[in-house]
């Protein structure tokens, strides 16, 4: 008798458990609305719809290192994104210049504000358009590797339609007028010689 | 030994880290702070649920490399199936698991691994090193396996809560680790499984003339060390919201280090829980110095190895003395 109440307890626990671990749904209806992420076009949509309203907004690069020299934090804290911790942020700035050189990986303008600054027209990669946006919210992607993708598809499109027709016309003494993102780290704080990663790139007449 | 010189050498894990607090809050004024020490005591919290676990196996006279990978492999189960559930295409069946559900899979398989440890040791005959140093790649190469190399990551704020959040202000992984360290002392100390531990430890052949059932005790003691494991792997895959297929990676090595230092003896039978808990705050305190002080990564490696070498020198040498 006393092992008959032993198991019936048992039995009661694992049912317990299972009672409040599993739920049985049909395959069909939850798989159903599950779609493949199109990193390609989220990051057309993002350049065309969803950027020009941050890039329209964006501090002017010449603005940013005033504020980043005399209140690094408020400035990193008020402009700065990322998407993972640590004391790496990006910016989206804009800015006007004019060419002082081109080399074959960037072209190098000084801003109105008298700053240095590297646009670069050959390798860009990295993660730096999609974290400067500030448009990316983490929970809305179920895996890292859509991320990725994302920033692959942006930096592909303005490789292939914003460098090749600035790079056509753009000339020493050219004033340049840009969007794009730089990346800054807080920690070993330089604002010296940034490289932009170009959004807009538009050759004045 | 004089009364004093054998206190001392009771207490030295403990006199040990209060000369490394002192030392360390004169070269860093970020050491001594509230933050920090929640910090601290949330880094620790893994360790402490694995070095319990592996002070355990250590009583026995037994190692466990294994549970560095034990780690990974519940904290990708558990993400894995509280996120995606198990597909059964030929019946159009879902099966989707509750938090509780997800988690109770992966103390499961920790415990399930465990098992599986400390059978192949007493059934056998394996020696524990070559036995968990197997189960360590193993249970890798079926994490990998089961995430396909991918982090597994956004589980929801209910599942996060466990390795980020606060409850009565103090973290909850303080509060997980805090009831593993107080169910491991009960156990160590109040009941007969505690017993048998500290005795197949001190003189296995006695113990099993004495009637113990070794082979029992042993597969309890590897399934507990596989399940605190799996406990640990629910703090980091929650408080990263992700499971990584490489976590926990020399995770075995920090949890040995903290039972050595802690004065519990590789050889068996002596040794105590709150000693690993206080080796695991030495290595988390140390830990933590090393990079306030902006101490190169490549040195904190040197410097923790000397510290270990150091705790077993003392160790042995008070051994002797006794």
């Amino acid at each position: 008798m006393k092992k008959v109440y032993k198991y019936g307890i048992w039995v009661v626990i694992i049912a317990f458990t299972l009672y409040n671990s599993v739920y049985f749904r049909k395959l069909s209806e939850m798989k159903a609305p599950a779609k493949t992420f199109n990193a390609a076009s989220y990051a057309q949509d993002m350049l065309n719809n969803k950027l020009p309203a941050v890039t329209e907004k964006a501090i002017t690069i010449d603005e940013l290192f005033t504020q980043i020299k005399s209140q690094p934090n408020e400035a990193f804290s008020a402009y700065g994104h990322a998407l993972t911790i640590g004391s790496i942020r990006f910016f989206m700035v804009k800015g006007a210049g004019e060419v002082d050189a081109i080399d074959e990986s960037d072209v190098k303008l000084v801003t109105t504000g008298h700053n240095n600054v590297y646009i670069a027209t050959e390798f860009v990669f990295g993660n730096a358009i999609r974290d400067a946006s500030g448009l990316i919210n983490l929970n809305d992607f179920s895996n890292t590797v859509d991320l990725s993708n994302i920033s692959s598809e942006v930096n592909k499109i303005i490789r292939a339609k914003v460098i090749p027709p600035f790079k056509a016309v753009v000339k020493k003494g050219s004033k340049v007028e840009f969007t794009g993102a730089i990346e800054l780290n807080q920690a070993r704080l330089n604002v010296e010689d940034p490289e932009v990663i170009p959004v807009t790139l538009k050759v004045l007449p | 030994m004089s009364l004093n010189t054998k206190n001392l050498a009771r207490f030295q894990s403990l006199i040990a880290l209060v000369i490394l607090c002192i030392v360390l809050s004169c070269l860093s004024d970020k050491f001594l702070t509230v933050d920090n020490g929640w910090n601290v005591m949330r880094q620790i919290s893994v360790n402490i649920c694995i070095a319990v676990g592996m002070t355990l196996v250590v009583l026995t006279s037994g190692i466990d490399l294994s549970v560095g990978s034990v780690l990974a492999l519940c904290g990708a189960i558990t993400a894995g199936l509280l996120k995606n559930g198990v597909d059964v295409p030929s019946g159009d069946l879902y099966i989707g698991f509750t938090l509780f559900g997800a988690i109770m899979a992966g103390l499961l398989t920790g415990s399930a691994v465990g098992a599986f440890n400390g059978f192949t040791i007493t059934r056998f005959k394996v020696p524990p090193f070559v036995a968990t140093l197997a189960m360590l790649t193993i249970a890798r190469g079926l994490t990998l396996l089961y995430t396909k190399g991918f982090p597994i990551s956004v589980l929801g704020d209910h599942f996060d809560f466990i390795g980020t959040g606060w409850f009565l202000g103090i973290p909850v992984p303080v509060w997980i680790s805090a009831i593993v360290v107080l169910g491991a002392v009960v156990l160590t100390n109040k009941t007969q499984l505690g017993r048998y531990i500290y005795a197949i430890g001190g003189n296995e052949n006695a113990a099993r003339l004495s009637g113990i059932k070794i082979s029992k005790v042993k597969i309890t003691v590897y399934a507990l060390a596989g399940a605190l494991a799996a406990v640990g792997g629910l703090l980091v895959t929650s408080r990263l919201d992700s499971a990584q297929p490489n976590a926990g990676i020399s995770y075995e090595l920090d949890a040995i280090a903290a039972v050595v230092i802690g004065g519990t003896s590789l050889s068996g039978g002596k040794g105590t829980i709150w000693g690993t808990v206080l080796g695991a705050v030495i290595i988390g305190v140390l830990n933590n110095g090393l990079v306030l002080l902006n101490v190169s990564p490549f040195w904190q490696q040197v410097v923790k190895g000397a510290v270990i070498l150091l705790a077993v020198i003392i160790d042995k040498a008070s051994s002797k003395n006794e």
